[in-house]
């Protein structure tokens, strides 16, 4: 019996997990597309630095961090929401990292002014409509959503989507919460649905007639757009695409940056500054643009032919910071206002 | 080990299973660790806004998802077991086919075939322009979400009365019809309250299922207990919160299953093997047509309908497919199941054992906690090891445990230990215990005693156990996600990871390979049931 313990243990101890080997970098990433690999590949080939990953929810593994704390095996965290990255850097899980060569190359307002995460693309949450049944001189800004023209016209999924909470929060912190807490009511009032399904549902639905105006992320439109699907591919193109409150006086379009940070505890700082050089190099950008539908950080890096098809359009200049400092303010009018 | 030599007078046995019962349901403890943090005012703020539509919302979808599993299961088995036609054999094996199939794959494929995009509204709008309109609905609702759960989880009952209405045995069914009963009749009156215990431990995975749910009922904007916990993890950010919600949702369950236990102690039946197989009700035409309908509708709609869209969608990416990636996703998928699903397999005959030679109410109540932890989502139980192995610093040193295969497999074991019980316990406890007392009698010890008889006796119920333990976590999904080592991707992770992209055709090699190794198990499965049963 003693023996077969001993083989026990000694097969547990061997299963466990060792990061001896320091020619690494541990990522703990909330992205999991396809060019995320390539990129890796990428700087694995150019640097020899192995890069090792886990993909989970960003909570779960800001959860895995801290409970780490001193012992955690990663470098990076990188996240498809700034609101997250915010909330780590609040609970010490970050630590700061500056680098002019890295900065100069991204547009400013995208920057962390706290230094601790680097953005590596941006989307936008967009209005779309339905160009049968809406002209898009009726279309303005955000606040306009809570128009009664909108009656039983408006979509737009759950509350517990992260790209919603970020837009809800960009709201409140340029609104305040009383203004935001009426707009949302009377959007919610707008809704031509209970809030469900996925972004790319929602413009199905406009396509369906069951609603004529969605609030969407652009990067689901480009994949819907580049479908082979010939019915989804129709449905892209029954829709237009507008960027809300672009006007002399208003602050422009609500944008979201995927962003990286470095760890508090990071085993391997070094190679972890070389990755995120790297992902902001002109190269790595455009492998970002040239396979997914996102915006590149940098401005002189066009995006995919689809997406420059939308035009240019003016950025809301907010702190992004504010998408995670609002999030539980505007989790709270959601629920207060019944934004299921 | 101290099981041989103490058995006799059980304190080693207690003892044993205490222990390895802590083992399993020790996450729970780390929640509380959470728990008496908690901040009371993120609680009331729940509970006045959200948790009380939650709760009716979770009730409403257990009770239309039970109802409707219970029609696609209990029906077609009892045709099956009981009467002859042709197909029916075949009838049988796909029957069990769906569990192969993850519940959120069901989920987003039917959405995506309901939808204005999918095949049948775009025939509708090119050919029947008359109806599309009528199908132009919105299908993201909780009573479809119910009908789709339930053909993902149906051969839960369907395996359950299958083995049930088969040993139950032609005894009753003659005694039934020679005091003139119908078929029917005899089914409502004498066949389906002998079976009620049977079909309860069908029923109580189900509603396991439907409560751990967090894919489905998010992507179809159905708030549910289950949500409330993830709405303050991952919205509010109150890690205690979610603790809070996670063991009452625990508390609720057991309170359940031993109420249910208690309502269900008096309907114990000993079953005696189907002696006679001759005696099967013979079918006129319209009532054959109606047999084919039960046992057709179910399949149609919970396995040929989505694998054939899924394979559509193969067929359209082909070119497209990385092979190497998927052979390697393949082999961690496997190794990692198989691992798991031996372990699982080990702890739950051991329990099922210590029950049978101890009989002392502390196995008892901890052999049946053991599975309760299924009631809890994936990725709660994920989290609840983190903070196990992270709170005593100076002792462990939690690098060595997150991110290991030892963590995972923990993981896999806590949550699906249920689905490893379920059948060994059916079997265990349908044998005799005066086969005990012979042996005891005869000087065996009890790990002879193991070896000798309840090994050869429940080897079929074993592997039953071995291959729905393994289906479950080829499956699984949250547990891998959250404490998975660098590297490693399974099949149900990839398949996920290009759904909630919303690149469902990009999905669907890996979601057929998952399917596909997940059949072959179950025909091999159906086998095994059905030699148990003595039908083939």
């Amino acid at each position: 019996m003693k023996k077969y313990l001993l083989i026990t243990f000694t097969l547990i101890l061997s299963s466990c997990s060792q990061n001896e080997n320091s020619n690494e970098i541990n990522i703990y990433s909330q992205r999991h597309y396809n060019v995320d690999e390539l990129q890796y590949a990428n700087f694995e080939k150019k640097t020899g630095i192995k890069v090792n990953v886990v993909k989970a929810n960003a909570d779960e593994l800001i959860q895995r961090m801290k409970n780490e704390g001193e012992n955690s095996p990663a470098d990076l965290f990188i996240t498809v929401d700034v609101g997250k990255l915010w909330q780590a850097s609040e609970m010490g899980l970050l630590q700061k990292f500056e680098d002019r060569d890295i900065t100069k190359n991204i547009s400013s307002e995208l920057l962390d002014k706290n230094g601790y995460w680097i953005p590596v693309t941006y989307r936008s949450r967009i209005i779309v409509y339905s160009k049968e049944r809406v002209s898009k001189d009726e279309l303005s800004t955000y606040e306009d959503l809570a128009n009664k023209k909108w009656k039983g016209r408006l979509l737009v999924r759950s509350s517990s989507n992260s790209y919603n909470q970020a837009l809800m929060s960009s709201i409140v912190a340029n609104l305040g919460s009383d203004l935001t807490t009426q707009w949302s009511d009377a959007v919610v009032s707008n809704f031509a649905r209970d809030p469900k399904g996925s972004d790319r549902d929602q413009v199905k639905a406009i396509a369906a007639g069951q609603g004529d105006i969605a609030i969407v992320n652009s990067y689901y439109i480009g994949l819907l757009l580049s479908s082979e699907k010939e019915e989804e591919l129709n449905a892209g193109k029954s829709i237009g695409v507008f960027f809300p409150n672009q006007g002399n006086n208003e602050r422009g379009a609500h944008v979201n940056v995927s962003g990286i940070a470095i760890a508090k505890n990071s085993p391997n700082r070094n190679n972890a500054i070389e990755l995120i050089k790297y992902l902001t190099t002109d190269e790595a950008q455009k492998t970002y643009v040239n396979n997914t539908y996102e915006y590149s950080v940098n401005p002189n890096i066009m995006p995919d032919e689809i997406v420059q098809a939308w035009g240019k359009f003016k950025k809301d200049p907010l702190d992004l910071n504010m998408l995670g400092i609002k999030r539980e303010e505007a989790i709270r009018i959601f629920d207060k206002t019944g934004w299921k | 080990m101290e099981v041989e030599k103490n058995i006799t007078n059980n304190r080693g046995v207690n003892i044993s299973s205490f222990f390895l019962s802590l083992f399993i349901v020790i996450p729970l403890f780390a929640l509380l660790l959470s728990v008496f943090k908690v901040d009371l005012n993120n609680f009331y703020y729940l509970w006045d806004n959200l948790l009380i539509d939650y709760s009716l919302n979770t009730i409403y979808l257990v009770l239309l998802t039970c109802f409707f599993s219970l029609i696609f299961g209990i029906f077609p088995a009892w045709f099956i077991s009981t009467s002859k036609f042709k197909g029916r054999n075949l009838y049988d094996i796909i029957l069990y086919l769906p569990l192969a199939i993850p519940t959120y794959i069901m989920a987003f494929t039917y959405s995506d075939i309901l939808s204005y995009t999918g095949p049948i509204q775009s025939f509708a709008r090119k050919h029947m322009p008359e109806i599309s309109n009528i199908l132009n609905q919105d299908y993201l609702q909780i009573e479809v979400l119910a009908i789709i759960m339930g053909l993902a989880l149906y051969p839960y009952i369907y395996t359950a009365c299958r083995i049930s209405f088969s040993l139950v045995g032609s005894n009753y069914i003659d005694l039934s019809r020679n005091l003139g009963m119908s078929q029917m009749k005899t089914f409502f009156k004498i066949i389906l309250p002998i079976s009620r215990v049977a079909i309860f431990s069908g029923l109580f995975l189900v509603i396991m299922e439907v409560l751990n749910e967090y894919g489905a009922v998010k992507y179809f904007g159905v708030n549910t207990f289950t949500s409330g916990i993830f709405r303050s993890w991952y919205s509010m950010q109150d890690v205690d919160t979610a603790s809070l919600l996670a063991v009452s949702l625990f508390v609720i369950v057991v309170f359940f299953f031993f109420l249910e236990r208690y309502i269900n102690s008096n309907y114990q039946f000993n079953y005696s093997a189907n002696t006679n197989q001759e005696s099967n009700f013979s079918l006129s035409y319209s009532r054959r047509l109606v047999v084919h309908l039960v046992c057709l509708i179910p399949i149609i709609f919970g396995f040929l309908i989505p694998i054939l869209f899924i394979i559509d969608n193969v067929i359209n990416e082909f070119a497209r497919i990385n092979f190497s990636k998927l052979i390697d996703l393949i082999f961690n998928t496997l190794s990692i199941s198989l691992v798991s699903a031996i372990i699982i397999v080990l702890i739950a005959v051991l329990f099922q054992f210590f029950r049978k030679v101890s009989k002392s109410r502390i196995v008892m109540i901890c052999s049946d906690m053991i599975s309760l932890t299924y009631a809890l989502p994936g990725a709660v139980v994920g989290l609840s090891l983190i903070i196990l192995v992270t709170s005593f610093p100076n002792i462990i040193n939690s690098n060595i445990f997150i991110g290991s295969f030892f963590l995972l497999i923990y993981a896999y074991s806590i949550r699906h230990m249920a689905v490893g019980i379920s059948p060994l316990k059916s079997s265990f406890e349908k044998h005799p215990n005066s086969y005990d007392d012979t042996g005891i009698n005869l000087g065996l010890t009890p790990f002879r005693l193991f070896k000798k008889i309840h090994l050869p006796i429940n080897r079929s119920a074993i592997l039953i156990a071995f291959l729905l333990c393994f289906i479950d976590i080829m499956k699984e999904l949250p547990i891998t996600l959250i404490l998975r080592p660098f590297n490693f991707d399974t099949l149900a992770v990839q398949t996920y990871q290009f759904a909630i992209e919303e690149m469902i055709p990009k999905s669907a090699v890996y979601s057929l390979t998952i399917v596909m190794i997940g059949s072959i198990l179950l025909i091999f499965l159906k086998k095994i049931v059905n030699k148990q049963i003595n039908v083939s």
